[in-house]
């Protein structure tokens, strides 16, 4: 009796070390979310594109900005349109804003 | 009336054809006061115990009317009591291992239900002490023979125990089929217990080895009455310099047995204390705070700010280096110079530092199950001595984030500290959620505290909302996963980019209003 009491105590605290050894890896879904089959969620886009995207995002944005600045300094007063002004600095906008947000992330600054 | 309540249907009727066995086991259960040793007030032998329950039973059938209108009149006094009373149990082994700094305990209980009702609960008590050092309890039954056993986990809930003395705490087992009378069952308590080794002597040189105390109670504190119970002691080596006797104790190399003690009622206790060596590192974090950071970009990062201490006995005189290295058998054989720390799979940017900067004695060895990192801090922990420092690092989301059908997320992660054979004074845990998110709530296995806080982080208009939990006494037993759960619209993810988008068009802006105003002073 006392050396089966004590194979219970080991098999005991046996079975709950290999729940906690278990668990330090990716622990898996609660078992009922399973059963509701819950999918991960991942980041919209494929982390490997963020060195990719930063990198031409950025350029077509200095690009544009590149225009707007050639535009401005090469019109007169008169001959200045001003949708024309704001569609470009958007446009640059954009792509510099979003340009510079993939570099955040691909630097590992995850915002 | 306290004393009264413990009256039971069971003793009434024993004092009705006045039988002296229990007498005075009554009378020192209406005192209250179960610090006195019980082996001087034991009932005498086996045989007028059993003459003695055979007269209960007698007694119950025969005087039937007049135990009704007992019963009646006891029920109005406590409810409650008379439920505790009507269980007993057969056979109690307790098996306490104090291998390492924290003191695990076994207890196998065969439990019967000697009352009329079916029980649906098990209390469990513990003294105040205890109770405060206690670090996690497990239960579960047991039922199918010897090689065929199958075990239901039950749930366990601290309860108050009305009628405990001096301030027990209890603990209420839920049962799965209620016991019905007459029956048995096994069940089996794994309970571990904190800070209870008290290292005496607390000051020692460093080429002295570490003893100290662990004080416990040779009879098993319950609310029921215990047939037969033994306890077993396991220490860590055969160095045991002394250790209380309640007869009849046996030592025998790294274990000592008190017991078996033949039928003692409810809630008697008999203080021991066993004074033994033990070198294993006593590594004590006084305070951890965990902070994980959950970004929908694709990342996970955790920062963990580290108290760590030595709780063992305390250095006294100067540290010899030059000892420490030529001789490390015989110094410092209870101080530690490495801890390891398990982390998840798929591990990045992972740093050790602390105020002064990083710390490069650490290593990091990764697989595809788990990830180990074995730091040192600068210098070997001796009693007494603390470090501060700083392990930070980066997890992928898809791991770790995942999406309910009810359109909710949550985040699965572990609750504990990663450093293995380590106790947490306190730990709390920050899970900082991402802009935008909402109704945050937690599913956690055991009893936390929770609220909300509020962080300012990249790119925060509103800040993001911190769900912090926090717990005293953390095991390795709790490193267990546990659900963070929020709503979120994916479309928020929009607000951090479009924020610099607006910002770089208002610098665009401010130069188109540059060039087109004109404010110069002349003709025309």
């Amino acid at each position: 009796q006392l050396r089966l009491s004590v194979n219970a105590a080991r098999d005991f605290t046996l079975r709950i070390q290999r729940q906690n050894r278990a668990s330090p890896h990716s622990p898996s879904p609660p078992p009922a979310a399973a059963a509701m089959a819950s999918k991960p969620v991942t980041a919209p886009v494929p982390i490997t594109w963020y060195p990719t995207l930063a990198v031409f995002m950025l350029s077509i944005g200095l690009l544009i900005t590149a225009s707007f600045f050639i535009y401005e300094a090469t019109s007169s007063r008169k001959t200045r349109s001003l949708p024309k002004e704001l569609t470009t600095g958007a446009l640059a906008s954009f792509f510099l804003g979003f340009g510079s947000l993939f570099l955040l992330l691909a630097s590992g600054v995850y915002v | 009336f306290p004393p009264v309540s413990f009256l039971s249907l069971h003793h009434l009727c024993l004092l009705l054809p006045s039988l002296p066995t229990d007498a005075t086991a009554v009378r020192v259960l209406l005192s209250g006061d179960f610090k006195v040793s019980q082996a001087e007030t034991r009932p005498g032998n086996d045989a007028s115990d059993q003459l003695g329950a055979a007269a209960m039973e007698a007694s119950l059938r025969a005087h039937r009317p007049a135990a009704l209108l007992i019963f009646a009149f006891l029920s109005l006094l406590s409810v409650s009591s008379s439920a505790a009373q009507e269980i007993q149990i057969l056979n109690a082994e307790r098996r306490i291992d104090l291998s390492s700094q924290v003191a695990i305990v076994f207890l196998t209980l065969k439990v019967e239900n000697t009352g009329k009702a079916a029980a649906s609960d098990v209390l469990l008590a513990f003294p105040p002490t205890e109770a405060e050092h206690l670090a996690e309890v497990k239960a579960q039954a047991a039922s199918g023979k010897k090689r065929k056993k199958t075990y239901a986990h039950l749930i366990v809930e601290p309860t108050d125990v009305p009628d405990a003395p001096n301030g027990a705490k209890g603990f209420r087992l839920a049962l799965h089929n209620p016991l019905s009378p007459g029956e048995t069952t096994t069940i089996e308590v794994l309970y571990m217990l904190t800070h209870s080794m008290e290292p005496f002597p607390a000051e020692i040189s460093q080429s002295d080895p570490q003893l100290v105390y662990y004080r416990d109670s040779a009879y098993i504190l319950s609310p029921y009455r215990i047939k037969q119970q033994t306890t077993f002691i396991k220490t860590p080596s055969t160095n045991v310099q002394s250790f209380s006797r309640v007869e009849p104790t046996n030592r025998a190399g790294m274990e000592l047995k008190y017991g078996p003690y033949e039928d003692l009622p409810a809630y008697s206790y008999s203080p021991v204390l066993v004074h033994f060596e033990n070198n294993n590192p006593f590594a004590v974090v006084e305070e951890l705070v965990r902070e994980v950071e959950i970004s929908h970009w694709g990342n996970l990062q955790i920062t963990e700010h580290y108290t760590l201490a030595h709780g063992g006995a305390k250095l006294k005189g100067v540290f010899s280096r030059v000892d420490y290295q030529s001789r490390p058998s015989a110094s410092g054989v209870s101080s530690f110079k490495n801890l390891l720390a398990r982390l998840p799979p798929r591990v990045h940017s992972v740093y050790y530092r602390d105020e002064i900067g990083n710390i490069s004695s650490s290593r990091l060895r990764t697989d595809s199950r788990k990830s180990e990192l074995e730091i040192e801090p600068r210098y070997p922990l001796f009693g007494g001595w603390k470090s501060t420092f700083i392990i930070g690092y980066g997890l992928p989301l898809e791991d770790f984030l995942f999406e309910s059908t009810d359109g909710k997320r949550y985040l699965n992660f572990t609750f504990g500290c990663p450093l293995s054979g380590t106790v947490v004074d306190k730990l709390t845990l920050k899970v900082v959620l991402p802009e935008g998110s909402k109704d945050p709530s937690a599913v956690i296995p055991f009893p936390v505290e929770e609220h909300m806080e509020t962080k300012y982080s990249y790119l925060d208009v509103v800040g993001r909302p911190v769900l912090v939990l926090e717990k005293k006494n953390v095991v390795p037993e709790h490193n267990i996963p546990f659900q963070v759960y929020y709503t979120f619209n994916p479309i928020f993810m929009l607000a951090e980019p479009l924020m610099l988008v607006s910002t770089v068009f208002f610098l665009f802006a401010s130069c188109v209003a540059y060039l087109h105003i004109d404010i110069s002073i002349r003709k025309g």
